[in-house]
């Protein structure tokens, strides 16, 4: 199909959407049968023209065709397949496009889904989702569409190609993990926002929206990991997280969401936290949507500004819309709202969790200030500030350590209150072993921050076992199994419990990870074939230098070869210099990149970055970091992984 | 006629999901049996709340609850599940 019909397509989308909402409005006032199943397949008709349209774009870049502008901008001949498709979301365009295909995607899915159930919930989520889709069939149609004809009066020959830093394989999966988190959070607020229409605010819309908010975090989860290993991967500065807006942009919803996950868990049993809750997805889905605008509006100079544009007024109206619809109806519902029950003791494990919401709620606030600050500065009298990492270090340490032993405590806290025996019994053998490992710490000469998190570490994963332990005894002695058959069957009747514990585990594993960052050593040297210099008790010799053509680049490679202090081999790395682009006769289009090479232990990181070449190609400049601790911030990710999945997995009824 | 014959596959793409979406506002009136959705309503709820029992015991078994509350708990999710019970039965 050609271009045209892609452009199409997402008029009639735009078209649908407006209906939906009208004839689903309608519904509401005249209870009329028909208007209902109208709009509720005028909701998929959306959907299905912004495949359509999606699928066209996919097209379009696949076979190159540079008569329309966004292929031209963000492909070429040279660029490897697997890339091409990936320029679907490395562009304004097509990235809010390919945000658009998601919500369709959910959309359909809600729909299909509940085609017999929450009849008296339906119309508004349909209406919701219809509203957020219409915003960005808005913005696709008329702001920033992605079938403009290309610019120019010639033929254009080849593309500008892909930014060589998006041609990576966690590039090609990192924005649509990512984005398949943050739109998935608009499921659980448009049922928030149809419960509040309907004034059904008990405990089965949490319920229903449970497993989606699940999902929705999981993908979000998943995507900053991988944004973090892209990071650590591609970047060459040696680190995964850098407080960049953009990171931070994804940061402060997953903040949000976590809190709403665990005080869900409040409203569930003990029907408490329901204004809590309400006030949680709002956030949660207004900071997806602004986490949009900060990724696409180039209104912060980030690592992720591979665009610039004016779109930040529309969001940021959008935004506001969505706070001021949402929490205007929150209000007007407050008597209803207001739960019967309260707090009885601090003690208790739904103060536990909410200790752990407000601290949540903290950082997020501490992020996003961080992260507005410069702008805000800027707007008021124009001085350009920048806020870096130390001041997020400098705020987040500390809450993120106060987080970490909730991690543990909260398990061990029995519903509406503990008693002083049962404190004393659940908490000494973590808090034990917590401080047996503080005493090695310090002798070991450990900072403090680092001897906190570390002993933190051992008493959560303490704390969590022994709540496996217990579950597995009660089991045993009431249905005389065996211990493993025991664990599998506490675990599998109760799937999100436990699988909560597992990513509890996960997030401690990654906090071990992350502590060994006090621990990074690196150094910075020009070396000559034959030469060899040492960081860290490891000798780095340079053996060979070499240079290489490539389909879509030229590369100069080094071989290093690493050896221990006793001169015993460990690895060879190859550290390259690349410069993309090289068949562009205009020198200014090359693209040079540096593509790392990293030798990856259990306990350590060897980083080599090759940063340039002398100009008689005699030197080579290196850089290189000793990482300690890394991949377990990797392992903790798999672990946090494997335990949402349990927690989500269905159950025979 | 020749563009009717190129696009005709393209036409169909783009309009037989407007003829689906406005096909019900073409029916006589549709009265939906509600009885139907409630009771599979309740059941669900039903299923909610034997769930919830269940998570009771186990946190009661490990030592997260304390006798009093555990056995107010239980008696008060009893309750709604009887009354549920009910309601599906007069459904």
């Amino acid at each position: 199909m050609t271009p045209v019909a892609g452009g199409v397509a997402l008029n009639l989308a735009l078209g649908c959407s407006v209906l939906s909402i009208i004839t689903l409005i309608a519904y509401n006032r005249t209870l009329d049968h028909r208007l209902f199943l109208a709009g509720q397949r005028l909701g998929l008709a959306i959907s299905f023209f912004v495949f359509i349209s999606t699928f066209i774009l996919g097209y379009q870049l696949f076979v190159s065709n540079f008569d329309i502008d966004y292929v031209a901008r963000y492909t070429s001949y040279e660029t490897p397949n697997i890339f091409k498709i990936s320029a679907l979301w490395a562009g304004q365009s097509g990235s809010l496009l390919f945000w658009l295909f998601i919500l369709s995607i959910f959309n359909t899915v809600t729909i299909i889904q509940n085609q017999d159930r929450h009849l008296n919930l339906m119309p508004w989520v349909i209406i919701t989702m219809s509203v957020i889709q219409l915003f960005f069939l808005i913005l696709t149609n008329f702001i920033t569409n992605p079938f403009e004809p290309t610019q120019a009066d010639f033929v254009v020959q080849n593309g500008n190609g892909l930014n060589p830093l998006l041609q990576n394989i966690t590039m090609a999966i990192h924005p649509p993990t990512l984005y398949l988190g943050y739109v998935g959070f608009s499921v659980p607020f448009a049922f928030a926002f149809s419960a509040l229409v309907n004034k059904d605010i008990g405990a089965l819309w949490i319920r229903s929206i449970r497993r989606w908010t699940l999902v929705s975090w999981l993908f979000l989860s998943i995507g900053i990991i991988l944004g973090g290993w892209w990071a650590y991967q591609e970047l060459g500065w040696g680190g995964y997280w850098a407080w960049d807006p953009v990171e931070n942009a994804s940061f402060m919803p997953w903040l949000t969401a976590t809190a709403f996950l665990h005080s869900i868990i409040v409203q569930e049993k003990k029907d408490m936290l329901r204004v809590w809750n309400m006030v949680l997805i709002i956030l949660t889905f207004s900071l997806c949507i602004f986490g949009t605008f900060l990724t696409r509006s180039g209104v912060m100079s980030s690592v992720h500004s591979f665009t610039e544009s004016s779109l930040g007024p529309v969001f940021l109206s959008f935004v506001f819309i969505i706070l001021a619809s949402s929490f205007g109806l929150m209000f007007s519902r407050m008597t209803v709202l207001k739960s019967p029950r309260k707090i009885e003791s601090v003690s208790s494990r739904e103060s536990g969790f909410l200790f752990n919401n407000l601290i949540f709620v903290v950082m997020c606030f501490g992020v996003f200030w961080g992260t507005l600050f410069p702008v805000i500065t800027e707007w008021f009298n124009g001085d350009k500030i920048s806020v870096g990492p130390p001041f997020f270090n400098q705020i987040n340490t500390p809450i993120g350590l106060a987080l970490l032993a909730l991690t543990g405590i909260g398990p061990m806290l029995a519903w509406k209150g503990t008693s002083n025996n049962k404190l004393i019994q659940n908490f000494a053998l973590p808090i034990a072993f917590g401080l047996l490992g503080a005493i090695i710490f310090v002798f070991l000469g450990f900072t403090t921050y680092t001897i906190i998190s570390f002993s933190l570490c051992i008493f959560v994963v303490i704390a969590i076992s022994s709540e496996f332990i217990k579950g597995v005894k009660v089991r045993k002695s009431k249905f005389n199994e065996t211990i493993f058959l025991s664990l599998y069957k506490m675990i599998e009747k109760n799937r999100s419990r436990y699988g909560g514990y597992i990513v509890h585990l996960g997030i401690v594993l990654m906090f071990v990870g992350f502590t060994g960052h006090a621990f990074d050593k690196e150094k910075e040297f020009g070396i000559q074939v034959g030469q060899i210099e040492s960081v860290a008790n490891y000798n780095f010799q340079l053996t060979r230098m070499y240079e290489e053509e490539r389909p879509n680049h030229y590369a100069w490679i080094t071989d290093l070869r690493v050896s221990d202090a006793a001169g015993n081999f460990i690895t060879s790395l190859r550290p390259e210099k690349r410069v993309y682009f090289h068949k562009n006769p205009d020198i200014n289009k090359r693209q040079p990149h540096s593509e790392l090479d990293i030798y990856s232990t259990m306990n350590k990181d060897i980083y080599s970055i090759f940063s340039s070449v002398s100009s008689d190609n005699s030197i080579a400049f290196i850089k290189i970091m000793i990482n300690p601790l890394v991949k377990w911030v990797w392992i903790g990710g798999y672990i946090l992984a494997f335990g949402t999945l349990i927690a989500l997995w269905p159950r025979k009824d | 006629m020749d563009f009717l014959a190129n696009h005709i596959f393209t036409i169909i793409i783009f309009v037989a999901p407007l003829i689906y979406s406005i096909q019900p506002l073409l029916l006589s009136k549709i009265n939906v049996i509600n009885n139907a959705y409630d009771k599979d309503l309740l059941k669900r709820k039903k299923i909610i709340l034997y769930r919830q029992i269940k998570e009771l015991e186990m946190e009661f078994d490990i030592g997260n609850l304390n006798k009093d509350d555990f056995l107010l708990r239980r008696s008060e999710i009893k309750a709604e599940v009887s009354e549920i019970i009910a309601s599906i039965k007069k459904k």
